[in-house]
């Protein structure tokens, strides 16, 4: 099967995944009890509560909410939070849009320099470099997100004060339109490079705390990988046909080490997007970790609802990246099967 | 008219001397219980236009030695414990252009000058007047110009000494790229360097040496034609090279994966790689152990067919002397890390003088033995750690006596062409009795 065909295939698969995962957390959220909490106030009585009911439909039968529910998310009405004092689809995206910043800016960090790290150091295997790299991907995988964030924060920012925390300096978000929310992108589309510079300063810290947990799987194992591809009969024949080592680690050796590295890469996004609402507390980030947690505390169920839903399809959508990816570098993987 | 200062009719007529010569060849391994002698003191010739037979049981060196002539040992845990492996490169004899004269012998080639004395012979060529490169002591950088140029190999199985991810013409293509970038360019029409950047450009990628960006800007409009042509010279040549070994439609071929190939087809992307730069001598190591009985007539078939056209050397390495009776001139026969007897292959197979070669032969199955009744030879390949200085067949050996426990045997010519380590045929340092044949003692 082409690779095209098969990405068609498997994006026809997808809205029943999605289906199913909504019902998922449908079902799982209502576990937790009735999300009126959020729409009662002080004094009401007991005729007002059942009216409210009435009108979000909670006196139904769940398949029926559910409907009412799923017919929300498809027109864009997620409910109303509590914690934002708004509806959720008007503060969803712009907290998106500051979490997919940090997120992604983590992961291309933590990707470009996890294989090359990886690769640096399974090419120079039991040797200082490798050694160095062991260290530094050990401590990433053992260290607490939490501590090493607070580590950061106090050493970069209560003592040396090199980096800020939040997202902007309020007088630089001001100075320009923010038609995406991405505040490294507007800046760019605004031609502030001013407003770049404190866009990528801010994102130090958080991205950095984000980064590394992930940057030591990725070395880790693209590591790993590498030593095991190294010792393949087509790396010597690679040297054999006169190659130099530099070649035959980047057409050959590199190739096929990445494609169980692209596995781990993956796994590496939900790591990220777990690992974002502790910095995004700690950093003051502005997104939709930190609006998660306050929601958790509070029962906004609504808030909670929108964001596993998200966070699920956006699991599906980077897995299927993930497979085809993975197709594409490894030719042996049968389509479809 | 000689061609070549000093080698003249006058010049005093020496025999022609080999295009590889391995001299006292060890290599040894680092292990937890001790130095493992794999290869120890192995010393051959491999003649020019010649297929010399490298014999002996699994584990007895055979590949060890092989990878040796390219530094391709893993190094820890190997170690080059001594030897010399020297190897003289050849061209094509001018005078004939190939065809065979009576200055080459009528084989077509002819080594090149040594760079010292221009042919004359000093101490460096060893007389032989051809430049001599000793493929032990040169740099990482000159072995990479020998690489799959002179010296190319191809290996026991060709399922996994291809690259899985890579379609098999770029692995092909790299051959060229990497040896013949200059012929490309000159196909191409782009060896003249026209414009600065472009010309630039596009001869460090038929030097396979861009970078991502590079590529990037080559696959940009005003570069992006001249690198079609590089890449349509590049595939002319890939197309021809696998139709030199009877690929049926190279063009469809060069865009497989190895995994979509028989194993046949891929051993024969293999000999095409390694034959595309037409080198001086071709390693084939075990090259048809992995493949079926049927598939492997055929490829022997196709080696045996490209040595004679080709005029190349080959070290063929086998297990199996069947095999290497079909297409070697001559055998050496390898036991335990060290070559027991070498010969012409005649002799070999109807005079075999050391006994370990005795019960090699009685060992292939022939219409003299019932079917599955095969003569093993009875005992252990003895480990090679550390070993002591005796007759590594000892132990083994139906004819052994004292004197094969007590000292090391010495390769010894018995007639013309015809070596053997055995104390049959020379007397040992010591007064220890010595075999004989008519001394059987298992
Ligand atoms: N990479 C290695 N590490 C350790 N020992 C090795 C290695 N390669 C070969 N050897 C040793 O060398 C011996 C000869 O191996 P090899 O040349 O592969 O045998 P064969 O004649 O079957 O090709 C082996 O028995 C083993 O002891
Ligand atoms: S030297 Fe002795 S043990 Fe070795 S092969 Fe000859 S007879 Fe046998
Ligand atoms: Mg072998
Ligand atoms: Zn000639
Ligand atoms: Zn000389």
């Amino acid at each position: 099967m082409q690779i095209r065909d098969y990405i068609l295939r498997r994006l026809m698969v997808l809205p029943v995944l999605i289906i199913g995962v909504s019902i998922i957390v449908f079902a799982l959220t209502r576990v937790g009890g009735s999300p009126i909490g959020v729409y009662l106030q002080t004094g009401m009585t007991q005729e007002e509560v059942t009216e409210l009911e009435e009108r979000f439909h909670l006196d139904d039968p769940l398949p029926v909410q559910y409907v009412y529910w799923a017919g929300g998310v498809l027109t864009g009405e997620l409910g109303w939070s509590g914690v934002a004092a708004a509806p959720v689809t008007d503060v969803f995206l712009p907290k998106l849009a500051a979490t997919m910043e940090l997120a992604i800016s983590s992961a291309l960090v933590a990707v470009v320099l996890g294989v090359a790290l990886g690769t640096f150091a399974g090419a120079r295997r039991n040797r200082l470099p490798d050694h160095l790299t062991r260290v530094f991907s050990i401590s990433g995988a053992a260290m607490p997100l939490f501590w090493f964030a607070i580590l950061l924060l106090i050493v970069f920012w209560v003592y040396l004060g090199w980096f800020p925390i939040g997202r902007s300096d309020p007088n630089i978000y001001a100075r320009i339109d923010h038609p995406t929310n991405l505040y490294t992108i507007d800046s760019l589309l605004a031609g502030d490079f001013g407003a770049f510079g404190d866009a990528l300063w801010h994102l130090v810290l958080p991205a950095a705390t984000l980064g590394y947990g992930a940057t030591a799987i990725i070395a880790r194992m693209m590591r790993s990988s590498l030593v095991e591809e190294l010792q393949e009969d087509y790396v010597d024949a690679a040297r054999a046909k006169g190659l130099p080592e530099r070649l035959v680690l980047r057409r050959h050796a590199r190739r096929n080490a990445l494609i169980p590295t692209v596995t781990v890469i993956g796994l590496s996004f939900g790591f990220l997007l777990q690992g974002s609402v502790v910095a995004e507390i700690i950093f003051r980030w502005p997104g939709l970790g930190r609006w998660m947690a306050d929601s958790v505390l509070r029962g906004d169920q609504a808030t909670i609802m929108a964001y596993v839903l998200f966070t699920s399809v956006l699991f599906l959508v980077v897995n299927l990246a993930v497979d085809v990816i993975y197709a594409y570098l490894d030719r042996r993987v049968v389509l479809g099967e | 008219m000689s061609l070549i200062d000093g080698i003249g009719p006058e010049a005093a007529p020496r025999a022609r001397p080999a295009v590889a010569s391995v001299k006292d060849l060890r290599v040894h391994f680092r292990s937890k219980v001790g130095v493992v002698h794999a290869v120890d003191g192995v010393s051959f010739d491999i003649g020019d236009g010649e297929t010399l037979g490298l014999v002996g049981e699994t584990g007895c060196g055979k590949s060890v030695t092989a990878r040796s002539f390219l530094d391709l040992v893993p190094m820890p845990p190997g170690i080059k414990a001594g030897g010399a492996i020297e190897f003289r490169p050849h061209h094509t004899c001018p005078s004939c252009d190939g065809a065979g004269c009576e200055t080459c012998d009528d084989s077509g080639r002819q080594a090149e000058p040594c760079d010292s004395c221009n042919g004359g012979g000093c101490e460096g060529c060893g007389h032989t007047g051809q430049r001599t490169i000793d493929l032990l002591e040169i740099s990482e950088k000159d072995l990479q110009t020998i690489r799959g140029n002179r010296i190319a190999m191809i290996f026991q199985d060709p399922g996994k000494a291809l690259n899985p991810a890579l379609p098999i013409g770029e692995q092909v293509a790299e051959v060229f790229f990497q040896h013949r970038a200059d012929d490309l360019l000159a196909d191409a029409g782009a060896s003249d360097g026209t414009e600065a950047l472009g010309g630039a450009l596009i001869q460090r990628k038929a030097g396979l040496k861009t970078s991502r960006i590079e590529d990037f800007l080559l696959s940009l409009p005003p570069l992006r034609g001249q690198r079609t042509k590089l890449m349509a010279a590049v595939q002319t040549r890939v197309a021809e090279a696998l139709a030199e070994t009877q690929i049926p439609n190279p063009r469809k071929v060069m865009d497989r994966y190895p995994h979509e190939l028989s194993g046949g087809m891929r051993q024969r992307v293999m000999i095409a790689q390694a034959i595309a730069c037409d080198p001086d001598l071709l390693i084939a190591d075990e090259p048809t152990t992995a493949l079926d009985v049927t598939v492997q007539a055929r490829i022997l078939e196709l080696i045996r067919d490209l040595q004679q056209r080709h005029r190349t050397s080959v070290l063929y390495i086998s297990h199996d002397l069947s095999l290497v009776k079909e297409v070697c001139d001559r055998v050496a026969v390898m036991y335990a890390g060290r070559i027991v007897e070498s010969a012409a292959t005649s002799s070999i197979f109807t005079d075999p003088h050391h006994p370990y070669t005795q019960g090699l032969l009685a060992a292939i199955p022939s219409a003299n033995h019932e079917r599955g009744r095969l003569v093993a030879i009875p005992g252990n390949v003895p480990e090679l750690i550390d070993p002591p200085a005796a007759c590594r067949f000892a132990g083994r050996c139906p004819y052994e006596a004292p004197a094969c426990t007590a000292h090391d045997p010495l390769a010894t010519t018995i007639t013309a062409n015809h070596e053997v380590a055995c104390f049959i045929h020379h007397a040992p340092a010591g007064d220890e009795e010595r075999p004989t044949w008519d001394r059987k003692v298992r």
